[in-house]
């Protein structure tokens, strides 16, 4: 789930990377930019925690000319007069202009680095409603953030991610250079897929997977569709109808069928047919899976 | 071996004059000329009934299983508390039931959200399932003769149900309490809005400012709905003129960090009594109206269990949802059957010294596409070693001549 999350998120997405400080998930957010940059999008990268410099090497120059860069990291609360992005522009006006201005017509990818650093200055609802207004609005895409999970307490990062269509928590892995990801992905159906995989980055920024020790099954709180299967199918007699036969059975006369005189006058003095009122009691409550109640299955 | 599918009889009759009218329009329901003497003064609203409890007028949560754990229904001018699941699957569902049932049963809907659109919510209702028998419209086949399609040849074999309706389209069964939805379709767009819904999305009530001291979301939410109530004359003091209906509000994950709340982000909230004081309010509106609520909660983000004990005695009915997605349990062969479990934390005693909690305990959940159940859980049969049973294996082996056959024919 990890390569199809790297290959692209929906429209309106907002994945939120969550590391800890036994692993950081930074170089994950890196393979981000530049899987995205590979896919010819625009992206914008608040950086907040490093200095632009280690956020961008890697990268290689036909592609980084897509890549808008807003560095906050030598001033992030705006103490000089002059500042290239700070904390206080997250908002949802700003970051638009600030979108707008430098992109192409179409929509960008808004990575944040980090969205730790937002919410420790600013408070964690407005923060949330920034989020929510950017991935419902038109100028950004989706959105990419890392979130240092140990660093707010349990309610912030629990409510930041619940906001998220998909979360990656990472953590280390068995061997010295992999890592554990643990990625829950909620579509807007309301069906939510999980998995864990471990994988490892190497130095061009691309990811390899390398095992998935659990795929854990799929709840649909939707229910599936039935299919309609064609019965007459796959059957070791011929149920359909060639042509002539079809018009044959047409031609067939039934039995009490009468002429449409006595049709309509049989019909007509019926005014006032009864009507049947049910009120359904606790044998209602009927199962047509399992009608007497009894499996335990 | 008829050319069309003849039309099964439906269940409830509508009148001849029903067919192609907009199904807006309340329609005179056809009954017999039997008449039932009533002494009471009872308002007769379409999709309640009387406890048997204690004569509260019930209106039913869209999901059967549920209204039975609640004592026949939710009573008219109380709320309903849901804590929702860790990914807001299942109580997002029971919202949605219970605004579906408002709609088949024409009562008006009023729906509050934080930052989403309300219609989103509006556009997911289930499809109700009218009748428990399928009725397949007739399809068409190729006529050899060169017959205009009236009405009267459009059926062959069941010609004296000609003039019975085809599909239930008019949703004259509001009779009934407790309707049955299917969960894979969602409800016609002509069905939805015949009803009458009002909507609240806090952007367009609220402008935020960071500077502000009181949260301002929840009151302008309970000014809205009280401008509702009495706008629409659901107030109880308003004077019995026409017929009366009930207002169905949900409420939408209220207390998240959508709403401006900072309960569910830090574990000593700075606007602690913002959302108390709200369902205060709330219960005192709903007290004075025709109206219920149903308020959805993401109690697993609360850290202070006291508020969120205070917030469970604040509502009338409360329950919790505990969904098995992404927990350990979910590869427990308990539960293997169901999709989470449900805790009835509390039940109202409305007029009368004690309430009817449930018996059982252990309640797990399980959404199936026609049905949500909810159903007790127990445990399996105990087939560990100790028990002194013959296992099936051994005694087919019994007869043959196999080693562990021969230890249980002893001679």
């Amino acid at each position: 789930m990890l390569s199809e999350l790297l290959q692209g998120i929906e429209t309106g997405g907002l994945l939120i990377i969550q590391d800890s400080c036994s692993y950081s998930g930074r170089d994950l957010l890196r393979s981000f930019i530049a899987a995205a940059l590979n896919r010819e999008e625009e992206v914008h990268v608040l950086c907040f925690d490093v200095s632009e410099d280690e956020l961008t090497d890697g990268l290689k120059p036909p592609a980084t000319q897509r890549l808008h860069v807003h560095n906050a990291y030598p001033d992030p609360l705006g103490w000089t007069d002059h500042p290239a992005f700070a904390v206080q522009q997250f908002r949802l006006e700003d970051l638009t202009d600030l979108v707008k201005q430098a992109s192409q017509p179409k929509p960008a990818t808004l990575v944040i680095d980090s969205l730790s650093w937002v919410l420790r200055h600013a408070a964690p609802p407005a923060v949330c409603r920034t989020l929510q207004q950017l991935r419902k609005g038109g100028a950004v895409r989706a959105v990419v953030a890392l979130l240092h999970a140990d660093m707010h307490q349990r309610g912030t990062v629990g409510s930041v991610c619940h906001l998220a269509s998909s979360l990656v928590a990472v953590a280390p892995g068995p061997k010295g250079n992999e890592a554990v990801a643990k990625i829950t992905k909620r579509s807007k159906s309301g069906k939510v897929a999980q998995d864990e995989e471990t994988f490892c980055i190497t130095e061009d920024l691309t990811v390899a997977v390398l095992s998935r020790p659990s795929s854990l099954p799929e709840a649909k709180p939707n229910g599936s569709e039935e299919e309609q299967a064609d019965p007459t199918a796959n059957l070791t007699f011929n149920l359909r109808l060639s042509e002539s036969e079809l018009e044959a059975k047409q031609k067939l006369t039934l039995p009490f069928v009468f002429s449409k005189e006595k049709k309509t006058a049989l019909l007509h003095p019926g005014p006032g047919s009864g009507r049947i009122l049910y009120e359904p009691d606790a044998n209602d409550d009927y199962d047509q899976e399992d009608p007497d109640d009894d499996l335990d299955v | 071996m008829c050319n069309n599918i003849d039309v099964i009889i439906s269940n409830m009759a509508a009148p001849v004059s029903g067919m192609g009218e907009a199904p807006a329009e309340r329609l005179p329901i056809n009954s017999t000329s039997f008449q039932k003497k009533t002494r009471s003064k009872l308002v007769s609203i379409p999709g309640t009934r009387p406890s048997v409890q204690n004569g509260q007028l019930l209106v039913s949560t869209g999901v059967t299983s549920l209204d039975y754990l609640l004592g026949g229904g939710l009573a008219v001018g109380t709320v309903l508390l849901i804590e929702e699941d860790r990914y807001d699957s299942y109580s997002r569902m029971i919202l949605k039931y219970f605004l579906a049932e408002g709609v088949v049963c024409r009562h008006e809907l009023f729906v509050a959200t934080a930052q989403d659109n309300p219609d989103d919510i509006l556009q997911e209702l289930p499809a109700p399932i009218l009748d428990d028998v399928a009725v397949p419209k007739a399809v068409e086949q190729p006529r050899l003769t060169g017959e205009p399609q009236d009405s009267l040849d459009a059926m062959k074999i069941a010609w004296r149900y000609q003039h019975l309706p085809k599909v239930q389209s008019a949703l004259a069964s509001s009779s009934r309490f407790g309707h049955y939805y299917d969960v894979s379709k969602t409800m016609e767009a002509e069905i939805r809005q015949a009803a009458k819904c009002h909507r609240f999305c806090l952007p367009d009530h609220v402008t935020p400012s960071s500077t502000a001291h009181r949260l301002e979301s929840y009151s302008a939410l309970l000014k809205s709905l009280q401008e509702v109530i009495h706008r629409e004359g659901f107030d109880l003091a308003a004077p019995m003129s026409k017929s009366r209906n009930i207002l169905r509000v949900g409420l939408h994950s209220l207390g998240s960090a959508l709403w401006g709340d900072d309960l569910c982000c830090h574990d000593k909230p700075r606007h602690r009594h913002a959302l108390t004081t709200f369902l205060y309010g709330l219960r005192a509106l709903l007290r004075s109206s025709l109206s219920v609520a149903v308020v959805t909660l993401p109690s697993h983000l609360i850290q202070d269990r006291a508020l969120m004990g205070s917030i469970t005695r604040l509502c009338d009915n409360a329950i919790a949802l505990e969904s098995f997605k992404g927990s350990e349990r979910e590869t427990n062969p308990l539960y293997k059957d169901y999709h989470g479990l449900l805790y009835v934390r509390q039940v109202p005693h409305l007029n009368c010294l004690a309430s009817q909690l449930p018996d059982h305990k252990d309640l797990a959940f399980k959404l199936k596409r026609k049905q949500f159940s909810i159903e007790r859980l127990h445990l399996p049969p105990d087939l560990s070693e100790t028990v002194s049973r013959v296992s099936r294996g051994e005694l087919a082996s019994a007869c043959g001549p196999s080693a562990s056959g021969t230890k249980n024919l002893d001679f």
